[in-house]
């Protein structure tokens, strides 16, 4: 296993698994925001323009 | 008009009168605050080009005001502006009034108390020793206490929304409340000795990563996140258009908030923290490139086809200008964590410039932008003056560039300096620190010149703005809105007992279980993880559910949504702290223990902190041949163990202090402290004429030391008497030296008390493992 090779300390796994976790969250968005349907995305991003009887 | 919404059934129309009157209380007050803390700034930074600027009064000197202009910018002019447009967007953004008029009240004028107390006890030499956690801790409790009113009246409108969307800048603040709450108490936990003194729980390499994991997230979650939230919301409404791309916004806000937490260790490289958690803090670091810079583009693009607009728009010049300084800062910061770079700039002028490029360029200009837009809709009036405004904003930019520019030269000069070597890299190229001190001498007023030109910018603002309320009808904004069919929360339960949470919780644990387990252990793992991905397939194969339709009814039920911002800023602290907590063992300290200081020593510990030494003075000696030259073999992890608080320190001023115990006889440090150009031509420490008439607080000692025994400083068995006894004996050393050397002192003076301290640094006993400490908390 590449532990042996890589981690002296228990300690240094934590860097390996930092990054796994990083990379999973960065990748699940991704493809979970290039899914959402273009009306919920127009929706959304419309919500500041609403004007209220300031503006 | 008040709202209707209250017996409005579903579907019904109603119009809601929004509550703005905290909007326009925040708003005023960051600007009072904001230009008492920018003054401050700009009187510290006359200080280090004249020293006579410390007026040698006690509650003017550099080790004071520092902290009072830290805290005033961070928690009072930014504090107060974030909960400016937090209350003005969330109403909007969710289409409610605020639930709650008193609990708007108890927030604003809690937190008004909260800074006026900091501007009271600051300058007092009232302090924790902690930068940016100076306040002493009934004040934290004060501000833990408003920060739950301030959660509850933020989350009780969230409940009573009539837009079931969570727009993404609703997002950002429910991470701001969520994580400077667990920063804020976790770098807070301390045992009280008095009313107004206590000591933090960490001692040594523990207390310095739990301080930068909260200093570093202060920057992350109080100065940066509300500030994004602030812009999503914001910048759209001046450019009229919509953000550039909301899916990017998600993708931006769910990689910051999960990798931010973790990047604290860099500002502790090349010390003696173990180096896997230094390399850690670096790689995170440079990966905060990819959602800043995200982030910082998603801005600047959202003026596409409206930069002409730009010309003649004040307010939009301040976002974009803001935003750029945002991409700067963001650029710059990952940079200065590599390990190399980070050798030249930390503890030099360049950490300066950068953390004012974010505060001036950024913060300061987003809130002076979110103003201008502000003032004319809280008081239905057109601005006083553009031409006013604009004119701050040129002199603001040039202003920021001036202070920016100084501060580089400085820093870089400051880092190769001190880190020069001749003759192989066997001797210093400058020997003398305060060679680097009088190179920059005259960029400090540079310095000064840029704080000034950017204030007297924020002293048009309030001009101008008070010019547009004055005699103007403060109005709150309305709107007509369709009550929605309310439907059934998710629930926490669900929020977490789901097919994707518990196949991912799975997928992680074997997957780190294959990587740390040995053997077979590992090899199990394996199996798991094949088996999961396995069972997950055919889970969504038959149920014909994919994960969207979980993930979408997460977006609209803020409390797990909360709850799961929670997890992922968790993981990065648990990460982090658990290990140092536990690596406090024989091989850690490498072979050294710090001695206890003796209850004397312990006082002038109290007044070196009470003075704000540690501002200007680290106690860190880095891995790195300019220091060890300067100052002797690097700093080891047990040196430190039983300082609480930790003293490493940020900056370099003056000289590093960690063995200047025994350097000078006790009569340099008596002579310096009075006048300390007597001794170093060209210093520009302050005089401390008062550490020779005021009496070192013995009567505090008892207390003091039960509270170190309790948090694990290895102190034996004192009577009241004794403490006094042993007190009085080692002062009655000192001034005996200090007669012999033609310094005259009676005992009981401050200055002993000190003395007895700066000599007591760098002593510690080689410790053989098998009698090394199992934790340095017990």
């Amino acid at each position: 296993m590449f532990h042996r090779i890589l981690v002296e300390e228990w300690q240094r796994v934590l860097s390996i698994v930092s990054i796994t976790l990083f990379f999973a969250v960065f990748v699940i968005h991704f493809i979970r925001v290039r899914r959402i349907p273009r009306e919920t995305i127009a929706h959304m991003e419309k919500l500041p323009l609403e004007n209220d009887d300031h503006e | 008009m008040s709202t209707a919404i209250t017996g409005a059934g579903p579907g019904a129309k109603t119009r809601i009168e929004y509550d703005d009157t905290p909007v326009r209380q925040f708003m005023i007050a960051s600007i009072f605050w904001g230009i008492i803390g920018m003054l401050v700034g700009v009187v510290i930074a006359t200080q280090l080009g004249v020293w006579q600027a410390n007026f040698a009064t006690p509650w003017l000197t550099f080790g004071r005001l520092r902290p009072l202009h830290t805290n005033a910018v961070i928690f009072a002019f930014v504090g107060n502006m974030m909960f400016a447009g937090i209350y003005y967007s969330t109403q909007r953004l969710v289409k409610a009034r605020t639930a709650s008029k008193l609990l708007s009240r108890i927030h604003f004028w809690g937190w008004q108390l909260i800074i006026v107390a900091a501007a009271i006890t600051l300058p007092l030499g009232l302090t924790r020793g902690k930068e940016y956690a100076e306040l002493i801790w009934p004040i934290n409790i004060a501000v833990a206490l408003i920060w739950v009113v301030f959660a509850v009246n933020f989350f009780w409108t969230l409940a009573r929304r009539n837009e079931p969307s969570l727009y993404v800048a609703i997002w950002f603040y429910i991470a701001t409340i969520i994580t400077v709450a667990m920063l804020y108490i976790v770098n807070h936990l301390s045992i009280p000795t008095s009313w107004t003194h206590s000591y933090p729980i960490f001692g040594g390499v523990q207390d310095a990563l739990v301080q930068w994991w909260y200093g570093h997230n202060a920057v992350a979650f109080f100065l940066t996140t509300p500030i994004l939230g602030i812009m999503y919301y914001f910048l759209p409404k001046a450019a009229e258009r919509p953000v550039y791309s909301y899916r990017l916004s998600i993708v931006h806000f769910w990689s910051l908030v999960f990798i931010y937490i973790w990047a604290g260790p860099h500002h502790l490289l090349n010390t003696s923290l173990p180096v896997w958690l230094q390399s850690l803090g670096m790689i995170f670091s440079l990966m905060l490139w990819a959602p800043s810079w995200g982030g910082m583009l998603n801005g600047l693009l959202t003026l596409r086809g409206a930069w002409h607009k730009l010309r003649t728009d004040h307010v939009l010049k301040f976002f974009v200008a803001a935003v750029t300084f945002y991409g700067m800062a963001t650029f710059e910061g990952p940079l200065m964590s590599i390990r190399s770079v980070n050798a030249l700039s930390h503890y030099s002028d360049w950490t300066i410039a950068h953390v004012h490029g974010g505060a001036l360029g950024w913060n300061g200009f987003m809130a002076a932008g979110m103003f201008y837009w502000l003032a004319p809709r809280l008081w239905r009036r057109p601005l006083h003056s553009p031409a006013a405004a604009n004119m701050h904003f040129w002199l603001g930019t040039v202003g920021i560039l001036i202070y920016m520019l100084s501060m580089y030269v400085s820093g870089i000069t400051q880092g190769l300096m001190l880190s020069a070597t001749r003759e192989g890299g066997t001797v210093l190229a400058y020997p003398n620190f305060l060679d680097a001190v009088t190179s920059t001498k005259v960029l400090m007023h540079v310095r000064a010149l840029g704080g000034l030109m950017y204030l007297v910018g924020f002293v048009m603002l309030a001009w101008n703005i008070w010019k547009t309320a004055r005699g103007a009808e403060a109005v709150n904004g309305s709107i007509e809105v369709f009550v929605p069919e309310k439907e059934k929360g998710m629930g926490i339960v669900a929020g977490f007992l789901n097919a994707p949470v518990i196949y991912t919780t799975l997928l992680f644990v074997f997957a780190a279980g294959w990587a740390a387990l040995p053997g077979a252990w590992s090899a199990m793992c394996i199996v798991g993880l094949i088996a999961t991905a396995a069972m997950m397939s055919m889970n969504f194969e038959f149920s014909k559910k994919g994960w969207s339709s979980w993930y979408d009814r997460l977006l609209v039920n803020a409390l797990p949504f909360t709850v799961l911002t929670v997890v992922a800023v968790f993981i990065g602290g648990l990460v982090q702290i658990i290990p140092t907590v536990m690596v406090n063992t024989a091989k850690s300290i490498e072979g050294v223990r710090q001695i206890p200081y003796t209850p004397l020593e312990l006082a002038g510990r109290d007044i070196y902190i009470r003075e704000g030494c540690y501002l200007c003075h680290s106690q860190q000696i880095r891995t790195l041949v300019g220091d060890v030259l300067r100052y002797g073999d690097y700093s080891k992890l047990g040196e430190s163990i039983y300082d609480h608080p930790f003293q490493w320190g940020s900056k370099r001023i003056g000289p590093d202090l960690s063995r200047e115990g025994g350097k000078y006889p006790n009569s340099w440090h008596f002579f310096h402290m009075r006048d300390p150009r007597q001794i170093s031509p060209g210093s520009t420490m302050p005089t401390y004429p008062w550490l020779y008439t005021d009496k070192t607080d013995t009567a505090a000692l008892p207390n003091k030391l039960s509270v170190q025994r309790k948090i694990g400083v290895p102190y034996g068995p004192m009577t009241d008497a004794e403490i006094q006894q042993d007190c009085d004996k080692q002062a009655a050393g000192i001034v005996a030296d200090l007669k012999a050397a033609g310094a005259e002192v009676p005992p009981e003076r401050e200055i002993v008390a000190l003395i007895s301290y700066l000599q007591k640094l760098g002593k510690s006993e080689k410790v053989a493992p098998a009698d090394a400490p199992k934790t340095a908390a017990n």
